[in-house]
């Protein structure tokens, strides 16, 4: 990047072609230059997570007391906590938490980019207020927000004397909105499949905290298209709403495909902020892998490993698809 | 523009500050742990941070500079959980190798998982050496034991099982609670403070462990003592039919207690019993200090039962200290603070601070609270049992079990299920 002073400034949208050419004498000294950081991540990446995949197999149990034998049957670990009502709960609810998240935390992050786009006092100001949030800590905000959504002060307080009797129990509520199966709690499915009701405090108190950084990521993404195309669509006769949905939209894309691979990791390892909010739940209503690895920790150190990585494998159902998109679309250029 | 360009202005310098604050505060830690040098260093872990563990905490560590001075000591307490932030720490310098020179530990199960990793060094010439074991209650002394050899030191005996009552509710309910009436008589009482207009429970379970108290507390009084002890051994089922009725009672008791349990804590849970919220609130005594330091004035704001049962059951939650078998800092200091610890006069001072009673009997207990000098009585007279909700009873994995258990028990009131759990654990994990 140290050359590109020396080329002519890149244009705006199809992607520059090639600006250093390439020889043996550039990548060999790229090979060096990378290298210390290949090492360190290869090392404290997939090194550890060929580690945690061992320990998941083997016999490890109490933390601080290796016992690095393979488990017999090979696997047994992930036969054991697959059927746990523990271990089901926390995938459902990962998994309504990431969606309902994502959706709430991107619609609201692009709500607030266009609002302060086409707003023309108070830019910095709305910004700035929008974005405060997200310098906050989980736990800081989570502490908060546990007193909001306390079913016997809170909001609760503003409900009742609005003349509701019987408002929400929010965190504490067992029910499952839309469930898809009653189990009897000996079969193997042992959780109910359908929304916790309690998990939707915390999901859109996380939301809350993360549309700053949609709407920032937005923002960009709006500063880049070319006024151009706008005043084009206006001169054809386009209105607000078409041109949002045939020119705005389709280029802010990329930035949703940003926002969407960046606010999932933060959906999937979640664990402080349920923790200050609710923790574990009755029922494990709100319950999160993290949760589930943080407890076993000591006692069980195989499961908490088995754990990470079915996390892992989930971060990657969704990850895999991206990135092999991204390379195909390189080498297309 | 000047106005954002101002707003973004103070918005960093306040940004600035509070970093500065931040960092200020950080660094005040790690000089304290820097002064003095050499072997005249001790340091310690637990998980005593709140106000009376604190003060209670200033004791052991004034005690053991009196006898050996000149000794700089290093207080590395970690807050919250219950303990398990604390041992998650704890558990990380083991792994490393760079122990602390003494930690606090639970008895027995935990204690074995320790034993078990080869971490805890064996203490046995230190309790010959000073007659330890004739000191104490023979159930204490016990607990310390792990096949026959002694890992830690007692400091103080806590209980589980009390029945903690607000006395003006249960006045205008016309209600009184007695031990001698059982189970059945207290859910009775209860459903009459119902019928009054007033919550019958308080609980707090937003950590698990206060609900996990409660069941253990029922199933104690139950089966009884003898059989609690064998539930770990497996030579008594979790599907007895004993148990079975303790988890009726469990889910009626649940069905007369605060709808928002799961969202507070338990010290949140106590102070609303105290307000007179509701009649009664079961947790261990280390709620009898939460409540003091929140300026609620014992036998007036509020009173105490054992938990109701057929025979005076002592659910036994220990503190005590161990040190570590290898890598150990400073080896002789370590001693010495193990040593100040079994002091009786040490004991005593803890106990008033901490709200727990000495696990010493020669212990000079006369300046204590009512509560204490009662509680006392039961450890010397009652049948002393260890918690399971505090990885007493049992290791760790079948403790986590069990709360694990409670909490799906929590959502879904589902006996067998809970039964199932248990009986497998009661079979792969012992």
């Amino acid at each position: 990047m140290t050359t590109s002073t020396a080329l002519p400034p890149a244009p705006p949208g199809p992607r520059p072609k090639k600006q250093v050419p390439h020889n043996v004498k550039t990548s060999r000294r790229a090979a060096w230059i990378f290298a210390p950081s290949l090492l360190v991540s290869f090392l404290f990446v997939y090194v550890f997570i060929g580690i945690t995949v061992y320990i998941s197999l083997s016999n490890w149990k109490i933390g601080t007391s290796p016992n690095l034998t393979l488990r017999q049957p090979f696997g047994g670990t992930y036969a054991e906590i697959v059927q746990e009502q523990r271990f089901q709960a926390d995938i459902r609810n990962v998994v309504i938490f990431t969606i309902i998240f994502l959706v709430l935390a991107i619609l609201g992050g692009l709500i607030a980019a266009l609002f302060i786009h086409h707003v023309s006092v108070g830019k910095g100001l709305f910004r700035t207020v929008f974005l405060l949030p997200y310098a906050l800590s989980f736990i800081v905000t989570g502490v908060a927000w546990r007193w909001i959504f306390a079913p016997s002060t809170g909001v609760n307080e503003i409900l009742r004397s609005m003349g509701i009797e019987n408002p929400p129990g929010w965190t504490t509520d067992t029910t499952i909105l839309g469930a898809l199966n009653h189990p009897s709690g000996t079969d193997f499915l042992k959780v109910q499949f359908g929304i916790p009701v309690a998990l939707l405090p915390i999901i859109f108190a996380a939301a809350w905290q993360l549309v700053g950084f949609a709407m920032a990521m937005y923002l960009a993404g709006l500063a880049s298209i070319p006024e151009e195309h706008l005043e084009a669509a206006n001169v054809d006769g386009a209105n607000v709403w078409q041109r949002l949905r045939y020119i705005v939209l389709p280029q802010l894309w990329p930035s949703t495909i940003t926002c969407f691979v960046l606010l999932l990791h933060v959906a999937l390892k979640i664990f402080d902020l349920v923790v200050a909010m609710s923790g574990s739940g009755p029922g494990f209503v709100t319950d999160v892998p993290g949760i589930y690895i943080y407890n076993y920790l000591t006692s069980r150190y195989d499961k908490a490993s088995a754990m990470a990585i079915i996390l892992l494998l989930l971060t990657l159902v969704v990850i895999v698809p991206y990135l092999v998109r991204g390379y195909r679309k390189e080498r297309k250029a | 523009m000047r106005a954002p360009n101002k707003l973004r202005i103070s918005l960093v310098a306040t940004a600035a500050a509070s970093l500065i604050a931040v960092t200020g505060c950080s660094a005040n830690a790690p000089a304290g742990s820097s002064t003095g040098g050499g072997s005249d260093k001790l340091e310690i872990t637990s998980w005593w941070t709140s106000g009376s563990e604190a003060d209670a905490l200033n004791v052991l560590i004034d005690g053991v500079k009196k006898s050996s001075p000149g000794l700089s000591v290093d207080n590395a307490a970690v807050s919250g959980g219950g303990g398990a932030n604390a041992r998650q720490a704890l558990a990380a310098r083991l792994q490393a190798g760079s122990p602390p020179d003494a930690w606090q530990v639970h008895p027995a199960g935990q204690l074995k998982s320790y034993v078990d990793g080869g971490q805890v060094a064996d203490l046995t010439d230190l309790w010959t050496e000073g007659n330890w074991a004739s000191q104490m209650p023979k159930d204490v002394a016990e607990a310390q034991q792990v096949d026959g050899k002694y890992y830690t030191v007692p400091i103080g005996v806590h209980r589980g099982n009390v029945l903690w009552t607000n006395p003006s509710v249960l006045a205008k309910a016309n209600v009184r609670i007695d031990a001698a009436a059982g189970v059945d008589g207290l859910i009775s009482s209860l459903k009459q403070v119902q019928a009054s207009g007033t919550t019958p429970v308080c609980l707090g379970d937003k950590d698990i462990f206060a609900s996990a108290q409660l069941l253990e507390s029922l199933i104690m009084s139950r089966a009884g003592a003898d059989n609690w002890t064998k539930l770990f051994t497996d030579e008594y089922s979790f599907n007895a039919p004993e148990v079975k009725q303790a988890l009726e009672d469990y889910k009626a008791i649940l069905a007369l207690a605060n709808k928002d349990h799961s969202a507070i804590t338990w010290d949140e849970a106590a102070k609303k019993m105290a307000d007179g919220d509701c009649a009664v609130n079961l947790m261990g005594d280390w709620a009898y200090g939460e409540l003091l330091n929140a300026g609620k004035k014992p036998g007036q704001d509020f009173a105490w039962v054992s938990f109701p049962g057929k025979e005076d059951i002592f659910d036994y939650v220990g503190d005590g200290f161990s040190i570590p078998a290898n890598n150990i800092p400073h080896a002789e200091a370590a001693r010495t603070w193990l040593k100040t610890l079994m002091d009786p006069k040490i004991q005593t001072e803890f106990a008033a601070k901490k709200g727990s009673i000495p696990a010493v009997t020669s212990a000079d207990i006369s300046g204590l609270s009512a509560y204490q000098q009662e509680a006392a009585k039961s450890l010397a007279s009652g049948a002393v049992v260890s918690s399971l909700a505090h990885a007493q009873a049992a290791g760790a994995e079948f403790a986590q079990t069990y709360a694990d258990a409670v909490s799906t028990f929590n959502g879904s009131s589902n006996i067998d299920a809970f039964i199932a759990s248990m009986t497998q654990a009661q079979k792969t994990q012992l």
